[in-house]
């Protein structure tokens, strides 16, 4: 399998005031097409860090980042944020959804991004809420739905444009079990079915198992053995 | 009842000390109340200094005599006959052997206004040998009094301060007879002010008005003579006239004038209010938006709705407060005792003060007030309805 | 969907606030529309730039000799000339307004006047031939309800009708006319000087002032001065200016109306520049969270800083067009009011009134919106997620 992404020696360190705090010294990783990671750890450990680095929302201090072959480190804010409109779907742990849109709006939101026609969006966004199973609630505004149901426009939002990587960063963090399993069962399916490639940041071991592969960051360090397998 | 006082209190000093949180939006309805009200001020002022001044210029105890149904000075005619009965009337002061009454007769002419360098109606009035002593406030402040039977003016301060052309010691072309401005007179606070006066007769016949008058005016001996005076022009068929003290006559004077200024004020007020309470009312949303957990908390507690509704009251009252301040301070340094000059209703320029009455800032005050209590009403009534709930207080 | 959509759905995400900014947006619209519109129809009374008028140099109440207008039509660069008199009339009651009226003489008058008065041929013979006709504008003859062929007593508050000792003369409704917008003689109600000149009982065969039209602007200045340099030191000296110069410090007389009008549209747009500066700035922080998602999903802070400026763009001229449309009904009323009387007659919401209405809407969008917008642009995404 070929390597979707590779992190080469990444460095990252913030300034708080005076002092420096660094969360990645050197840490290299990659993620094969198609893997689904469940990344764990404590508060603190730099899983957050990590999701922004992947999706271009955050900058390395020093160190390579590749995507697809790409050096994403490289590009300039431009670049990265078309990049990312292109090849990375976000799902939050509070859906982040626009409340003034319906769910059929906010799943085409990323189409705007795109040129393609209106008859081509709304047929993508038809396809995009049938694979999470919402079709019945395009019409609907966020606070007229669940918290599942608003984690699935979620879902279908990131993967409308239909982009190679989805990063999760707490998807399950608000939901109850049931709802949870589900939400889990359809980032699974994605990831099967549709081989996309999921990066999953989770506190919850239960939701974890739906993954591939665990694995465990503590301070700034990944297990290695894990890292290895 | 003394809780609830307490609870207010500690409400509002809660609002009001997280006031700088939203300064923007506060200091944005403070000037938008506060320009409203200047406005509102501007127009009400302007209004009342030129009711002051006209209504200022007529006294108790002089008659003014009109054509019938002439309403204003410039459409009246007055025959010298006319004069000569009315002299001969009971209750008219005497001077020695003569009547003191003095025809008058108004002309205009052109000044240039100072501001503008624009040309501006200058009331030109003739008046008899009695005119002067006839009007009580009246002094020479500079040069003498004109010379009867001779081409000479003298001219009110307060037209000298807006208009030119009339300068102390100038001469003037007149209907190709030479002028000259001899002396200065200050009638302060009154039309008077702003008038040039010259020898009735010579007016007459230079601008070829022979023996025909516009007004009489009459010194009574009282206030009461005046009305025996009516009575006496209503007796004789001769006497197609009207009569008035001078003070009713400036009254009437000053209502035509004012009225439309009154009402520019309160269309503009109102008008300018309506969007500074738009302004207001949007801050206090805000305001009880960005303090519904502190509010929430507060409920737990155990606070009343009550006292969330009067805290939100409290702060709208006091920003529209600060506003009707900073209106009035606006006003009091822009344009209070400023002099400007308008046309008046006789057709010439009036030269009169902004004038700010006890009345108007209480206006103002209320305008301000009434922002107030409209801005904080329906904000105060979502604070009130602000749920006791722990998640309402957590966020 | 598309980008304005989305603008279209924040600005109405709070109705309430959004309705109150409307208000306070159509507010200063309004007095704008209304004050501006007045100050025009004071001061930019339309005149042809050839027309001229010849006055007393005392004043222009004073009368001239009515040899003068014989000497005026006769100097050299002069087209056509007529002489008007200010006759002071109302109908009935003066407290139902005065009217405009001037005595002029027929034949002249619609020569000087000719394109400024649209009139039947039937009603220009009747004034060219009937001793007691008068024209009336459309909007005071509706006013009144006055027909063709009425007959109309109207008062004069200066002068007396010699042959009945009263002030009160009778006229017959020659005709109706129309004039084009803003036109100078859109209020003037028109009778005969024959009659007038015959029956009053002082100023006789004394005329108000002489109305011409030089053969070009050009020699405007030339022909003034031939006018007033003719007479110079006589009885009565004249003052000859063009038409438009003499509306203007007519205008004038009543005061500085274009800084009052600039003062108070200054302070209601200072307000609004103050309260939607803030509301917008307040709702595009309330939307922090929200602008950090649209980054993260791809779009660019370029086009981010494009929908929050849209969005005040947005409230900014639907604030202007409720604004001028409250103008337009209000200046309508006022018209209707005001109709006879001294200069309301004309009154509406002029084109340039609104053209620069548009302008001044588009840069209220841009500043009250430039902050927020700049904010947006620079919000970082990790910050504005409250992710780290």
């Amino acid at each position: 399998m070929t390597d979707l992404i590779r992190l080469t020696d990444v460095e990252k360190t913030y300034t708080r005031g005076k002092e420096k705090i660094a969360i990645f010294e050197r840490l290299s990783m990659h993620i094969p097409q198609g893997d689904f990671i469940a990344i764990m750890g404590p508060s603190g450990s730099g899983k957050t860090t990590l999701l922004n680095l992947l999706g271009g929302t955050d900058r390395v201090t020093r160190g390579q980042i590749e995507f697809d072959g790409k050096r994403i480190d490289k590009m300039n804010e431009g670049q990265l944020t078309n990049w990312r409109a292109q090849n990375v779907g976000f799902i939050f742990q509070f859906y982040n959804l626009m409340p003034i849109l319906t769910a059929a709006q906010n799943v085409e939101l990323p189409l705007l991004l795109t040129n393609l026609s209106q008859s081509k969006r709304r047929e993508n966004v038809k396809t995009a809420l049938n694979i999470v199973g919402l079709s019945d609630r395009a019409r609907h505004k966020p606070r007229e739905m669940s918290g599942g149901q608003q984690q699935r426009v979620a879902i279908a939002r990131a993967i409308v444009a239909d982009p190679k990587l989805l990063l999760c960063d707490e998807p399950t963090g608000d939901l109850d079990r049931t709802t949870a399993d589900e939400v889990l069962g359809t980032l699974q399916l994605l990831n099967r079915d549709l081989g996309k490639t999921i990066v999953m940041v989770t506190h919850d071991a239960a939701a974890a198992k739906f993954a591939k592969r665990i694995l465990h960051l503590d301070k700034g360090h990944f297990n290695e053995q894990e890292l290895a397998a | 009842m003394a809780s609830l006082f307490k609870q207010v209190g500690a409400v509002t000093s809660m609002n009001v000390r997280s006031i700088p949180q939203r300064a923007a939006m506060s200091i944005a309805s403070i000037v938008a109340v506060a320009l409203a009200i200047s406005v509102l001020l501007f127009f009400l002022a302007l209004s009342h200094g030129l009711s002051q001044t006209v209504e200022g210029s007529g006294s108790n105890d002089v008659a003014i005599v009109l054509r019938d149904g002439a309403g204003a000075e410039l459409n009246s005619v007055v025959t010298r006959d006319q004069l000569n009965i009315i002299a001969q009337a009971p209750g008219v002061v005497h001077r020695g052997q003569t009547p003191m009454v003095s025809g008058e007769l108004l002309v205009i002419v052109d000044g240039k206004k100072r501001s503008t360098n624009t040309n501006a109606n200058m009331p030109f009035r003739g008046i008899g040998p009695e005119g002067l002593a006839l009007r009580h406030n009246v002094h020479i402040v500079q040069g003498r009094m004109f010379r009867p039977g001779t081409n000479e003016i003298v001219v009110g301060a307060g037209l000298l301060r807006e208009f030119s052309g009339f300068e102390f010691g100038r001469t003037i072309r007149l209907r190709g007879t030479t002028w000259q401005v001899v002396g200065v007179f200050e009638a302060p606070g009154t039309v008077f002010d702003s008038e040039l006066w010259a020898d009735v007769a010579v007016t007459q016949s230079l601008f070829n008005r022979p023996n025909v008058f516009q007004t009489m005016r009459v010194q009574m001996t009282s206030p009461a003579a005046v009305q025996s005076l009516k009575r006496f022009v209503h007796d004789d068929p001769r006497l197609q006239l009207q009569v008035l003290s001078e003070r009713e006559y400036y009254a009437q004077q000053a209502s035509q004038s004012t009225n439309g200024f009154t009402i520019i004020a309160w269309f503009l007020g109102v008008v300018m209010a309506i969007g500074a309470l738009a302004g207001a009312l949007n801050t206090m949303y805000a305001s009880v938006a960005a303090r519904s957990a502190e509010i929430a908390t507060l409920r737990i507690i155990g606070f009343s709705g009550y006292a969330a509704f009067f805290g939100t009251m409290v702060e709208a009252l006091m920003l529209s407060a600060l506003g009707g301040v900073l209106g009035l301070v606006i006003a009091f340094i822009a344009f209070n005792g400023r002099t400007t000059s308008t046309l008046s209703s006789g057709f010439t320029q009036l030269v009169f003060k902004f004038e700010l009455s006890p009345g108007i800032v209480i206006s103002a005050v209320v305008v301000a007030i009434i922002i107030g209590v409209f801005g904080g009403f329906l904000p105060g009534i979502r604070a009130a309805r602000v749920r006791p709930q722990l998640e309402l207080a957590a966020q | 969907m598309n980008d304005l959509t989305l603008m279209r759905k924040n600005l109405w995400r709070k109705p309430v606030r959004t309705t109150l900014l409307l208000i306070s947006i159509m507010i200063a619209f309004l007095l704008f529309g209304v004050l501006v519109s007045f100050n025009v129809a004071i001061t930019d009374v339309r005149t042809a730039p050839n027309r001229m008028v010849t006055l007393s140099k005392i004043n222009f109440t004073e009368s001239l000799p009515i040899a003068y207008y014989d000497r005026v039509l006769h100097t050299d660069g002069v087209l056509a000339a007529t002489h008007m008199n200010w006759f002071g009339g109302y109908y009935q009651d003066p407290r139902r307004g005065f009217l405009a009226v001037f005595a002029v003489d027929p034949d002249s008058y619609l020569r000087v006047y000719r394109d400024d008065l649209h009139l039947t041929p039937q009603a220009r013979e009747t004034f060219l031939h009937e001793r007691t006709a008068l024209l009336v504008p459309r909007n005071i003859a509706e006013r009144y309800g006055w027909r063709v062929g009425q007959h109309i007593p109207i008062n004069s508050n200066i002068f007396t009708n010699g042959t009945n000792g009263g002030h009160v003369w009778d006229f017959t409704v020659a005709g109706i006319f129309e004039t084009p917008d803003g036109n100078s003689q859109a209020n003037s109600v028109l009778i005969r000087y024959d009659y007038f000149n015959d029956t009053i009982t002082f100023g006789k065969d004394r005329i108000g002032w002489i109305s011409f039209l030089t053969t070009s602007a050009t020699v405007n200045d030339r022909v003034a001065h031939a006018i007033d340099a003719r007479f110079a030191n006589s009885q009565d000296e004249t003052s000859t200016q063009d038409a438009a110069a003499f509306n203007r410090s007519f205008a004038a007389q009543l005061g500085n109306i274009a800084l009052v009008v600039t003062l108070v549209v200054g302070a209601a747009f200072a307000a609004i520049l103050l309260i939607v500066g803030t509301t917008m700035a307040l709702a595009v922080r309330e939307r922090t969270k929200e602008v950090g998602v649209l980054k993260t999903l791809g779009f660019s802070s370029g086009r981010v800083l494009r929908m929050v400026l849209g969005e005040s763009m947005l409230l900014s001229l639907l604030g202007a067009a409720l604004g001028l449309l409250a103008a337009a009904g209000v200046l309508y009323i006022f018209s209707r009011i005001n109709g006879g009387g001294g200069g309301g007659g004309g009154l509406h919401l002029y084109p340039s009134v609104v053209g620069v209405s548009a302008a001044i809407a588009l840069a209220l969008g841009l500043v009250t919106g430039l902050l927020p917008a700049l904010s947006a642009y620079r919000m970082n995404i990790i910050e504005a997620l409250g992710r780290r």
